[in-house]
């Protein structure tokens, strides 16, 4: 039954609004008159006369003339009207369209005219059938067969009245004027053929899903209604207003930009799939495609938004700061947007992931920002939600945007791309060709696939990550299961579980500052800026000034000592065990290395104690410092440390998982 | 001895039992022909309704067509209600019925008709709600339309949509007047306004689903698909396409007919 049910299920079983139906009606109405509207002539059948019908021509002249439009809108325009039902041809009746001919068309009762508020119903059409198959002794097309048995099966239990009715209504027919019958008939077969078209027709009425809420119904007046009302226009007040030159000039650049890669305004080539239903188009132009079009790359050269929007564009970008060796950037601001836009579950593993690979000290991929937003952002990560590495983000892309996305377009990584990019030539299909093409249609691929295949690649791009530091370490391998550091391990095991592949080949470890001096084009800067201003950036300092001098002192007497950074730091990295000053070089650990517990010297900026305060804990402690130049090569069994993320408790009992 | 009295005094009640039973039966046998032809009458009445409404806001409205509809719309409803009253006191018969079975120390065999007759019950209830489902479809947009062509100047006929109908209740009216319904005479009622009877249809049909719990998935249909075919035997009906050929002079002299609608072979079917 299809009884409007009392329950409200908040379902979503509502069409949505056509608001082309109430003008077409109008556009309707005013065709009617006697005196202005459309000529009429009489239809001659071997039978009958009958009134009202109106040539092809006749409309779109009438249309041309009111809208003052020229022909080839107005036969656009008719046959608008045509699809959605209001006119419905009488010869040719499958076929939606107007001819600029002398084919004839008659206008749709009301009665049988698409309004809003009245759905289809199955029902009205399951009895059409019946009567279709009364009349025709059972001949009826492919698709209506089809869709007789689906109804008869689906209504089974008010089949018995689909057929009396059908029965009555064909009776009652019969009792009409012979013109008036044809009439109706005629109209009852033009309205099914606008509602039930054959399948693989383009239809009018294809609205895509329904909504949620019935658009016929008038919103009633509660207070909740005027609440809204008075945060809108609250909002609308406090919006910062532009004046309109800027805006207008946006709109005009914009436009003036983008008007050749508009599908709709200019050719889009090879052709365009909805026209000529041949897909090229869309398979040159699919995301992990080789070799992109020219279109496609002049488009990257717009803005650095529709550079990183771009799949294939972005891939290209990811290749050149391989080369600059500045590719976490790029990958930060896709892990943002992926915790952004993921599942909540995995929101939490996915803010320690990146906080342990990007932000933390001495992460082997660490960003450069400034002092004040890693503060904000790692205050905000004792509470991870889904916009907290926004300001991080945002802070990365616009250096991105600034610095990289320049070089990037002179470079010969572009350049390549751009010489090598394909310029389609236009198809030229004749209507043989077409019909062909529609028959040839075929639905894409499954979304279900489409996402597999993303996830596939993205899986395998990040089990060979261009790892873009000089040095490896376990901190560097892709964990993923997203293993969580936490407290002191104390059976070394358990720590080497997770990176176990990636251990026999690491080397020493990187402290942050080896990181940010080999990838980051401020490395220099920072070499050169003084201690107190490069502290300052790179170092916030949370607690007092105490912490920030004496982070200072470290970093001044490490830069003092003359060595090469990379050779000190090694010698201060928990995997070395050779002498700090012998050894210049990185040396990658020895085979008998993962069997034994290595022995972890803390380095300077690794050591947390656990009395220190949560705040201080990303910093270094200086006294430590301090003893550790007085004992450069001592083989302390000291208390190692990972990451702890800021925001969990430092109780040693976490276990790993 | 006594036992002797006692069976013929079991016989004598079970006898009377079973004329009781059997004349229930009956009484409820021609309880379910009465229904099912008021629903006969029911579809005929809505099928003349909807030729009516197509009509409405084209070239053949009138005021006349309008009160062909109310007069049409008046005897429905007489209809509906009616029936939907039997359809109560049926289907609640039918649900003492075998409770009566029960308490006959003797296996009875009305228990499978009781079922039967059940199931008929709930099958003409079914049809019934799907009937008035349908007509108030078409009254909601009979309301519609009248409200957007409203005939109450002469100049609002000029915006009337030129269909190519002429006339429209013409036959129609002949056709409802053969409605026989035992009850239409019998039971006299005002007919509601329009706005009214929609809205009294729509509480009656909620009232109605609520009050008698029927699966109406339960209900099977009694003719099986494409039957419909083969039943019309009445008069040959031209199909729409006969109907519609034009008379095109050829050069020859003789007149060749061609179907109006179709020049060409994309259909063969029509």
């Amino acid at each position: 039954m299809t009884i409007r049910n009392a329950l409200r299920d908040h379902g979503q079983r509502y069409r949505p609004r056509m608001a082309c139906l109430k003008k077409a009606e109008k556009v309707l109405l005013e065709m009617q008159d006697p005196c202005t509207g459309v000529k009429s002539q009489p239809q001659r059948l071997v039978i009958t006369i009958i009134p009202h019908a109106i040539t092809g021509e006749d409309i779109i002249a009438w249309l041309a003339d009111r809208f003052q439009i020229d022909a080839q809108e107005a036969r656009s325009f008719g046959s608008m009207l045509v699809a959605l039902g209001y006119i419905y041809p009488l010869q040719d009746h499958k076929r939606l369209v107007i001819k600029p001919d002398a084919s004839l068309y008659r206008f749709q009762t009301p009665y049988f005219w698409p309004t809003q508020q009245w759905p289809v119903e199955d029902t009205d059409y399951a009895i059409y059938l019946a009567k279709r198959n009364i009349r025709k002794k059972g001949i009826l097309e492919l698709h209506e067969q089809e869709q007789y048995n689906h109804l008869h099966k689906w209504m089974n239990h008010k089949w018995d009245f689909v057929v009396m009715q059908a029965k009555e209504q064909y009776r009652a027919a019969k009792e009409r004027k012979k013109p008036d019958r044809v009439v109706f008939d005629c109209q009852e077969r033009a309205y099914w053929v606008v509602h039930r078209p054959p399948p693989g027709t383009v239809s009018a009425m294809d609205y895509g899903l329904d909504r949620r809420t019935d658009p016929n119904t008038d919103e009633t007046q509660t207070p909740d209604y005027y609440e809204r009302i008075m945060i809108f226009t609250q909002q609308s007040i406090m919006r910062p207003r532009v004046k309109s030159s800027v805006s207008i000039g946006a709109l005009v650049k914009y436009s003036a930009t983008y008007s050749g890669h508009d599908p709709f305004l200019s050719k889009c080539l090879p052709s365009s799939p909805w026209l000529t239903d041949d897909t090229t188009y869309w398979t040159m132009n699919m995301s992990n495609v080789e070799i992109p079009t020219k279109m496609r790359v002049e488009r990257w050269t717009f803005s650095f938004k529709e550079l990183l929007s771009d799949p294939r564009g972005r891939d290209d970008f990811r290749l050149f700061l391989k080369k600059e060796f500045s590719g976490e950037n790029l990958a930060f601001w896709e892990g943002c947007e992926d915790l952004k836009w993921g599942t909540a579950v995995t929101m939490r593993e996915k803010a320690e992931q990146i906080y342990k690979t990007f932000l933390a000290r001495g992460a082997p991929r660490w960003i450069n920002i400034d002092g004040k937003t890693m503060e904000i952002t790692v205050k905000g990560l004792k509470h991870p939600h889904r916009y907290v590495l926004d300001a991080a983000q945002t802070h990365i892309y616009m250096l991105m945007k600034k610095d990289s996305y320049g070089r990037y377009l002179k470079s010969p990584v572009f350049k390549e791309t751009l010489k090598k990019a394909i310029c389609p030539e236009e198809h030229k299909f004749n209507e043989v060709q077409l019909e062909q093409n529609a028959r040839n249609r075929r639905p894409s691929l499954s979304p279900i696939i489409i996402r597999q295949q993303e996830q596939e690649q993205r899986a395998k791009m990040a089990a060979n990550a261009p790892v873009d530091i000089t040095q490896l370490c376990r901190f560097t391998t892709p964990v993923p299961h997203l293993a969580v550091y936490t407290g002191i391990p104390d059976p070394p095991s358990v720590t080497a579980s997770p990176s176990l592949p990636f251990l026999a080949h690491t080397p020493v470890c990187p402290s942050p500052i080896s990181v940010a001096l080999d990838s980051t084009s401020a490395s220099e800067r920072r070499m050169e800026a003084s201690d107190g201003e490069g502290n300052a950036e790179v170092r916030a300092p949370e607690g007092g000034n105490l912490s920030k001098s004496r982070m200072a002192l470290s970093l001044r007497r490490l830069l003092k000592r003359g060595c090469s950074p990379s050779a000190m730091f090694a010698s201060l990295s928990p995997k070395c065990h050779t002498a700090a000053t012998t050894s210049s070089r990185i040396q990658p650990i020895t085979p008998d290395e993962p069997s034994q517990a290595p022995p972890r010297r803390i380095g300077n900026f690794f050591q947390i104690k656990v009395d220190i305060p949560p705040e201080c804990r990303i910093y270094p402690i200086e006294s430590e410092d301090e003893d550790e130049e007085n004992r450069p090569a001592s083989r302390d069994a000291v208390v190692t440390e990972e990451i702890i993320c800021p925001w969990e408790s430092l109780t040693r009992q976490n276990g790993t998982g | 001895m006594t036992s002797q009295a006692d069976t013929e005094l079991r016989l004598a009640v079970m006898s009377r039992w079973r004329r009781s039973v059997d004349e229930l039966t009956a009484g409820r046998r021609r309880q379910q022909a009465e229904c099912e032809r008021a629903q006969n009458a029911l579809s005929r009445v809505t099928s003349c309704f909807q030729q009516l409404a197509a009509s409405l806001g084209s070239s053949a409205d009138s005021s006349f067509l309008r009160e062909e509809m109310d007069e049409t719309r008046a005897l429905a409803h007489r209809i509906c209600s009616g029936l939907s009253r039997r359809l109560l006191r049926l289907l609640s018969a039918c649900d003492s019925a075998p409770v009566a079975c029960d308490s006959a120390p003797v296996a009875c065999d009305s228990a499978p008709v009781a079922v039967d007759d059940r199931h008929a019950a709930e099958r003409l209830w079914v049809l019934f709600l799907s009937a008035v489902e349908n007509f108030l479809s078409d009254l909601r947009r009979a309301k519609d339309l009248i409200g957007q062509f409203p005939l109450t100047q002469r100049s609002s006929r000029r915006s009337l949509v030129n269909t190519g109908c002429t006339d429209g209740p013409v036959g129609l009216a002949a056709r409802v007047a053969l409605v026989q319904i035992p009850w239409l005479v019998l039971e006299e009622e005002p007919s509601p306004d329009l706005t009214n009877h929609i809205a009294s249809l729509e509480a009656q049909l909620g009232e109605l689903q609520q009050r008698v719990p029927v699966a109406f998935w339960s209900v099977e249909s009694t003719q099986p698909a494409w039957a419909e075919v083969l039943s019309d035997a009445e008069d040959p009906e031209e199909s729409l396409e006969d109907l519609m050929e034009v008379e095109v002079a050829s050069s020859g002299g003789g007149s060749i007919r061609l179907p109006a609608c179709c020049q060409g072979t994309c259909c063969w079917v029509g």
